[in-house]
């Protein structure tokens, strides 16, 4: 990861030194051990601020949205021969390419205004597995080392293996290499098992009708409607969410519990073809909610009825904007 | 929803969401023809199934409908040539997710239903009402607040 780190930062400075992007969107490190937090570099001698490894979590397409889509909206008050181009520079892993090349097919903005910077991924730690490994203990150091990762808490060192506290959307991750790219930093990372990435929603299809509500109620029981989960999404960019229309209003505003479950089944069902499995949505909940059960079924039933991985490939058509005149329809009720 | 708690006298209270040419066409000429169909059903008219939002038939259980209905002209005969076939992707996707949160399966109902289809509009209410019925109230994703 060293030598990715390095090529990033070299880039990054070359980018930036010749001009061709504005900004450079990466990760530094956390005020906190093992952690990394965004940044956004403008001069080239600041690159050497950006970290890559598995303490690097969210999902940095989300940026690329909102300073593109922000600089859009401020040059429409800018006389049309003074408008400037912004470009963004970004450090993106396999789930964040694959967020790119949907914002690509949403049009969102142009291919010419994101280079793309692509790492090799091996999956980020889940801080809420870490915080269970560590049963409770603080984090004082911590290093990675290969495969490993060695911990220092005031009760003395931990040492696990990595794939202990890897997120569990990186375990079973298909995208961990960037299906798009400019630059790519570093050889391409070993495939996981990618064949495993359904297995928990099969075994949830198998429970009975009462069984899966009570999953559903207990999980969305816990949601305190803090909208972190939108915020990080890099899918959610509507300038106006459903959760603030009140014409009509979608999610009422009671602490009745069916108004947070609506606001659980609208938001994860804006994300039929669309949703990467980044994690960012699991990794920013501070209730710890299974969101990834439900969008795993989306993404499963969009793979299996319209043969669509979201975000796969620069030529696909998202799922729901296109349709085949065969298209299944077993569920058409006929009489 | 007072009538949602007393099973006795309890009949079920289902939203048919409809396209404007052909089943709310079916519906009219069923009203024509007179032919009898449970009044179970409240009709909301949109321009075409492509115009129906998922978020309605998740909003209408949520309000207290015992069942949803979406009909829609047959594949093939839009009047905007491709909304049916746009909105059959959706309610594939809707279908299958709220069965797999828990829903039952029959509250949400999709069909097509043409114009010149009086007799199949009266059935489809027919099998939806006795479906649902038999399910009963709608109890477990109902605001009561």
């Amino acid at each position: 990861m060293e030598n990715v780190e390095k090529k990033i930062r070299e880039e990054a400075k070359k980018l930036l030194a010749d001009k061709k992007v504005d900004v450079v969107v990466g990760y530094e490190r956390g005020t906190l051990p093992l952690t990394a937090t965004p940044v956004f570099i403008t001069e080239p001698d600041d690159a050497d601020k950006l970290v890559y490894d598995a303490t690097c979590v969210q999902n940095l397409a989300k940026y690329v949205h909102d300073i593109l889509s922000a600089h859009k909206e401020a040059q429409k008050k800018v006389k049309p021969e003074d408008r400037k181009k912004k470009v963004v520079g970004v450090v993106a892993r396999g789930c964040a390419t694959r967020s790119i090349v949907i914002h690509l097919q949403e049009r969102q903005y142009g291919r010419e205004d994101v280079v793309i910077l692509g790492v090799p991924c091996n999956g980020y730690i889940d801080p809420k597995k870490m915080g269970i490994a560590l049963a409770g203990e603080e984090a004082l150091d911590g290093s990675i080392a290969g495969d490993s990762i060695t911990v220092k808490t005031s009760a003395g060192d931990k040492k696990f293996s990595l794939n202990d506290v890897l997120a569990d959307n990186c375990l079973t991750c298909r995208f961990n290499n960037p299906v798009i790219s400019d630059i790519m930093a570093g050889e391409n990372a070993p495939a996981k098992a990618a064949d495993k990435e359904y297995e928990k929603v099969e075994a949830f299809e198998k429970l009975s009708t009462d069984e899966r509500w009570a999953y559903f109620t207990k999980e969305m029981s816990k949601c305190i409607r803090c909208y972190a989960c939108r915020n990080a999404c890099p899918s959610c960019y509507c300038k106006i969410c459903f959760v603030e229309q009140t014409m009509p209003q979608f999610v009422g505003l009671s602490a009745d519990q069916t108004d947070t479950q609506i606001f659980q089944l609208l938001r994860t069902f804006h994300m039929v073809g669309r949703c990467v499995d980044c994690g960012s949505c699991i990794s920013v909940c501070p209730m710890g909610v299974d969101l990834r059960n439900f969008l795993k079924k989306l993404d499963k039933d969009a793979l299996e009825l319209f043969e669509n991985r979201a975000g796969a490939k620069m030529e696909d058509v998202p799922p729901l904007s296109t349709y085949k005149e065969h298209d299944w329809e077993e569920f058409i009720y006929n009489p | 929803m007072a009538e949602v708690n007393a099973t006795d006298g309890w009949e079920p209270k289902i939203i048919a969401i409809v396209c404007n040419w052909c089943t709310y066409a079916g519906a009219d000429l069923a009203g024509i023809s007179r032919i009898q169909y449970p009044p179970n059903v409240r009709i909301v008219r949109l321009p075409c199934t492509g115009r129906i939002n998922p978020f309605y038939v998740m909003k209408a259980l949520q309000e207290g409908a015992d069942g949803v209905l979406v009909s829609g002209c047959h594949p093939g005969e839009c009047h905007y040539l491709t909304g049916n076939y746009h909105a059959r992707r959706k309610f594939a996707m809707l279908k299958r997710y709220l069965s797999y949160v828990g829903l039952e399966e029959d509250r949400a109902n999709f069909t097509w239903c043409s114009a010149s289809e009086g007799e199949r509009f009266a059935k489809v209410i027919k099998g939806v009402t006795e479906k649902v019925r038999a399910l009963g109230p709608a109890k477990k994703f109902v605001k009561t607040l």
